[in-house]
């Protein structure tokens, strides 16, 4: 994520400073390579914000034990799956 | 042990404590951004560059980037520790590290200041 913050930092910066910038952005985000960038850091963002979630749930004391740390680890995977896809649909 | 309070030196607690608070800003900066695309059928520059011109939201915007370098410092601070074990290479590559971070920053901030 912090290389793919290059890109988000970049595209951010010209998009916000002029309408020429916000039209170069634009079109990149509409091809091919800006899609594939944007799913992929989204999908590594939401997998991280879930883990950091349930590492929050740990600190309080839960799913320490083996079970309960596997069935959550588990869950957060299967959301970030299922929510990569759902941004996978909404970009494309 | 007698336990020294008079130095600026950061400690665990402090570094955990900074990771978490940190997150906790970025993921509501996450969630305000996801709701403001959602309920934004088409983004124009007009709209888009007015977001980021109320004072609130570059304050916001700039906390967010703060909250993004000292997330990355400390993380890949634990990262670096736990793979890179040489000291010499370590301190190389923590000091691009950190230097690309802060340099998000200082684009950041030099961005919303002309805004």
């Amino acid at each position: 994520m912090f290389f793919a913050l290059l890109f988000v930092i970049w595209a951010w910066a010209e998009s916000v400073s002029s309408p020429d910038g916000f039209a170069f952005v634009q079109e990149q985000m509409s091809g091919v390579i800006g899609k594939i960038i944007a799913i992929g850091t989204i999908s590594a963002l939401t997998y991280h914000i879930l883990g950091g979630l349930r590492h929050l749930v740990m600190d309080m004391g839960h799913w320490e034990e083996l079970e309960s740390g596997n069935n959550s680890a588990k869950i957060v995977i299967g959301l970030w799956i299922v929510l990569t896809i759902v941004v996978g649909v909404l970009l494309c | 042990m007698l336990t020294n309070q008079a130095s600026f030196k950061r400690d665990g607690v402090q570094d955990f404590v900074t990771v978490r608070a940190t997150a906790i800003i970025m993921t509501a900066f996450t969630f305000y951004m996801l709701w403001f695309f959602l309920s934004t059928p088409t983004v124009t520059y007009e709209i888009w560059h007015d977001l980021f011109s109320s004072l609130a939201m570059k304050v916001f915007t700039f906390a967010a980037l703060l909250s993004i370098m000292m997330h990355i410092r400390i993380g890949f601070w634990q990262v670096l520790t736990d793979y890179v074990k040489a000291p010499g290479i370590r301190a190389v590559v923590q000091f691009f590290i950190n230097l690309v971070a802060f340099s998000y920053v200082a684009v950041g901030l030099f961005v919303l200041w002309g805004l």
